[in-house]
């Protein structure tokens, strides 16, 4: 075969050279007079500084009946303070070449700015500002009240956003906050006025709640005098308790079609409960889900993308939805949903199920290979230095810890209980992380077509919901 | 130089500086050294993109790039992301109109690895390619298309963009994801003359950035790539060039299941390369980049007719770039509201120069952009790649954000001025089929339509 012909000169593979080591940073923990909490990182060449500030604020905090309240309020913090307009604070943080992000999630309220180190002064100033002195004011409340119901539209109409709603609607209690979205429904939102935004602020945001994370390049920095000058003017004493009631769950196994007339993909959605990063078995589910569908050369997508083609990628990856402190009053432990997902198209809906639920009985009769979790271990630990290059990534995984209750040297910890965690551990914990008889199973896609084949797949009683 | 301006303070980590190199089969290779964390980036960009297929060969060259990560004569089928990512590294591949890139980031010991693996596909891909790969991976693409454009609204906004504001039968008429129909119709004959063609070491630059001693990586490099022949039957890109205006505005009006009203205009604007490209990106950034551009100010704080709007600039070398504006409007608001009051802020910016307050704030934004994009090993890999694939010079990547910061007030207003007009758009509207509001809630963030970014097609672990 002449296609075959290659001319070039082959070598054998190389080995590896020596490695340099490389350890996740260790922050420094401080306080201020005001109460804040402060975890401070150098990272030497890294001249935009990333800031974490984690505000302490569970959306269990929300009240009832309004959900997107704290999504709200924290996208309202930057839409005008004492001293600017939304628009000259916007302007103002653009000139400095400044990012902020807000946002709320479960686990908590955060205000993520990144910045050239530069101008980290002016940025925590305006950061400051934002936090003590926001103005909520009507119009820009009921402007971001309008655009929320108009994203909640947009959202809906993505199969992904769509599957993950109908998963937490069907894993929780409707009681429990977990099952509703994060950033509230368009009844709720409606409901959102500036004045409740302004209470709610008022009765949760304060710094003796809150952490701020802080890491890049700091040489020639006076860190403290920064602060001091800027968070360090935020005051106020703590607020009251949240309630942590015990969410619940139903993982029952069953299959929920969110009909979607003609769309040529089936999003899947397969999903349980799991354990928050607290449990010991962490390391164990994080490793064996990485060998399920970590990657394209996971079992998953050997078979369903590598083999059959069924899809541009499926994964398998645990979300932590509830992590309260171990030695808390908490009622109920923690809590993580696991997920498979992934897209197929529609006449390929049934196969891929049956497919990857074969992956997952020949998972838990025959095990994980010793390869595999070897090829599991050198990539999550291996990966390491390139996945905390930048400060922000670094920030990010501290603040993660800090609103998960966890220590500060969690990460750093767990790369030495991976590399120590067995074969037989790992499979044992995916297994129990995703049991053939009991998952989840959600797919948005065309009901006409794809029913019949689910139903015939014995994974569960089916329903077709809308909407 | 403008005055007071911001970030002109800060600059990339400590100075980045770059060598080039070239072997004797006509591979260059760019090293830059960067010894703060253990780690490097390996990129290799091909001279080879979507601008090059042919009517009825629309997504070779994606497809293609798919197949380069099912094995060559020395590793085994998935064996390149098993030993890329076995050894701690990520990987990926990218297609776009006018280049084809692969990229490893591995820890730093692993860096000869990585080397080997890009020769032993740059050598040797045909000892492997077979026809089960190849239909495994038209399937794969097809799901990709599926995934990514046609089950996601507005996800084919993108490639009717482009099908619109240039011509039938243009290099650019068509995105790099390619039609299901021409997916299908691709054989094992196309794949292989397309590598022929095109996977050449002298049709192709490799960057290697990070914590390496440059002298060792020049020789693995030779070690690995020198003895793979070159091909000197590489045909020039197809002719991209337009007038610089296209004369009359192009519409499109699109009733279909959209959750709300939009508005997308791509402009004419000037070739990548160029002094009024940079100005262009400047005016569409005080236009329609971040939350106090003037096109968020009037649409979305004042007016609230919209969402969201942006403007953003899809840089090409070999035709005319594209201003691309995305409004999406806000509940029942017609989309001729929002087109007075863009025409009318697109006008005045053409009428009068910004402020000086205006053109600080939109650079600031774009010199953080390559802040960050350059503060990467990867991201430095794949600017200098590009620079050298695209114009011949890989340095041009150190000094891309002070041409940004040296553009006036006044070449911003001209560039608005001779570009942002009416008859020089593609515009596409957008009507849903049915209207908002009878549906019900939703979680997470919100629905976007395929960005005009230069990586148009992706493959990868689907992270």
């Amino acid at each position: 075969m002449t296609d075959a012909a290659v001319t070039m000169e082959f070598h054998p593979q190389p080995g590896a050279g020596t490695p340099r080591p490389w350890s996740f940073p260790t922050p420094e923990r401080s306080t201020l007079a005001s109460g804040l909490t402060v975890l401070r990182c150098h990272r030497p060449g890294q001249q935009v500084v990333a800031v974490e500030i984690s505000l302490g604020i569970p959306l269990d905090a929300e009240p009832e009946g309004l959900d997107g309240i704290a999504s709200l309020m924290a996208n309202g913090l930057s839409q005008g303070t004492a001293g600017y307009s939304a628009e000259e604070f916007a302007a103002e943080l653009e000139r400095s070449g400044a990012t902020l992000h807000t946002w709320a999630d479960y686990l908590g309220v955060r205000v993520s700015l990144e910045v050239p180190v530069s101008r980290l002064r002016k940025a925590l100033g305006l950061v400051a500002e934002a936090l003590r002195s926001p103005t909520f004011a009507d119009s820009e409340i009921d402007r971001l009240v309008r655009n929320r119901i108009d994203g909640i539209r947009l959202e809906l109409a993505n199969p992904g956003r769509r599957a993950a709603k109908q998963l937490a609607h069907e894993l929780f209690p409707a009681a429990a906050r977990l099952s509703r979205p994060r950033r509230g429904t368009e009844e709720t939102v409606a409901r959102i006025d500036a004045a409740g935004v302004r209470a709610f602020y008022q009765a949760r945001v304060r710094p003796a709640n809150a952490t701020a994370v802080i890491v890049g390049d700091l040489t020639g920095v006076d860190l403290d005098a920064v602060l001091a000058g800027t968070l360090g003017s935020w005051t106020g004493g703590p607020a009251g308790p949240v309630p942590d009631p015990p969410p619940g769950a139903d993982d029952t196994g069953r299959v929920v079609i969110v009909d979607r007339p003609g769309a040529v993909q089936t999003q899947l959605l397969i999903g349980r409960i799991g354990p928050d990063r607290h449990d010991p078995v962490w390391p164990a589910l994080q490793l064996g889900i990485y060998c399920l569908g970590g990657t394209l050369t996971s079992r998953l997508d050997r078979v369903l993308r590598e083999e059959k083609g069924y899809t541009y990628g499926v994964q398998a990856f645990p979300q932590v939805m509830r992590s309260p402190a171990p030695d808390g009053a908490a009622a109920a432990p923690g809590a993580s949903v696991l997920v498979i997902s992934g897209s197929v198209d529609t006449a390929s809906t049934g196969p891929a199920l049956a497919d990857t639920w074969s992956v997952l009985r020949t998972l838990a009769a025959g095990g994980l290979t010793d390869p595999e979790r070897d090829q599991a271990v050198q990539n999550l630990v291996g990966v390491a230095p390139l996945r905390y290059e930048r400060a922000s990534s670094v920030a990010d995984t501290l603040a993660d810890q800090v609103e998960e209750h966890l220590p500060d040297d969690y990460q750093a910890q767990l790369y030495a209980r991976l590399a120590s965690t067995s074969t037989e551990a790992a499979t044992a914990a995916a297994v129990a992380a995703f049991p053939a008889s009991s998952l989840v199973t959600i797919l948005v896609g065309d009901a006409a077509q794809i029913r019949e084949p689910v139903q015939a797949l014995g994974i569960g009683a089916v329903t077709v919901t809308t909407g | 130089m403008p005055v007071d301006h911001t970030g002109t303070q800060y600059s990339v980590s400590s100075h980045p500086t770059a060598t080039e190199h070239r072997l004797a089969n006509g591979l260059r290779l760019v090293l830059s050294e960067d010894h703060l964390t253990p780690v490097v980036a390996v990129c290799l960009w091909y001279d080879v993109g979507s601008r090059y297929e042919t009517t009825g060969h629309t997504g070779l060259a994606h497809l293609f790039e798919h197949l380069m990560f099912q094995g060559s004569a020395q590793v085994s089928g998935n064996g390149h992301f098993e030993l890329v990512q076995g050894a701690g590294g990520s990987l990926n591949g990218t297609t776009s109109f006018e280049r084809t890139n692969y990229f490893e980031t591995m820890p730093a010991h692993q860096l000869e690895l990585a080397l080997w693996l890009e020769a032993d596909r740059m050598g040797s891909l045909l000892a492997a390619l077979d026809q089960e790969s190849l239909d495994n991976q038209r399937d794969v693409v097809k799901n990709e298309r599926r995934q990514r454009y046609d089950n996601v609204p507005y996800g084919t906004a993108f490639e009717r963009m482009m099908a619109l504001a240039y011509p039938e039968g243009h290099p650019y008429h068509h995105t790099p994801i390619g039609s299901m129909a021409d997916l299908d119709a691709v054989t094992l004959d196309d794949a292989r003359a397309f590598f022929r063609a095109n996977y050449a070491p002298n049709n192709a630059v490799l960057a290697i950035v990070g914590d390496i001693d440059p002298e060792q990586a020049r020789q693995w490099t030779e070690k690995y790539f020198g003895s793979i022949p070159r091909y000197d039957g590489k045909v020039p890109p197809p002719d991209g060039s337009l007038p610089d205006i296209i004369g009359t505005e192009l519409r499109l009006e699109i009733e279909e299941e959209v959750p709300a009203r939009a508005l997308m205009a791509g402009y004419r604007m000037p070739p990548d390369g160029t002094r009024e490209c940079d100005a262009a990106d400047v005016a569409l950034t005080v236009l329609g980049q971040g939350e106090s551009s003037r096109l968020y100010n009037r649409l979305v704080r004042r007016d609230q007719t919209a969402t969201s709007a942006d403007f953003g600039l899809l840089r090409l070398v070999g035709a005319p770039s594209l201003g691309w504006l995305n409004v999406k409007a806000s509940g029942g608001t017609e989309l001729a509201q929002i087109e007075a009051a863009v025409d009318e802020e697109l006008a005045r910016l053409g009428a009068e120069a910004p402020s000086a307050a205006e053109l600080d704030r939109a650079q600031a934004l774009l010199e953080r952009e390559w802040l960050d994009r350059l503060g990467t090993v990867a991201g430095r890999a794949d600017e200098l790649c590009r620079y050298a694939v695209l114009f011949g010079d890989p340095q041009l990547a150190f000094t891309a954000a002070d041409r940004l910061l040296s553009i006036s007030a006044e070449e911003v207003r001209a560039v608005a001025a001779a570009r942002l007009r009416p008859d020089n758009r593609a515009v596409l509207a957008y009507e849903p089929v049915t209207l908002p509001g009878q549906e019900a809630g939703q979680d997470g963030a919100a629905g976007q339509a395929a960005p005009p970014g230069r990586d148009e097609s992706q493959d990868g672990a689907g992270q």
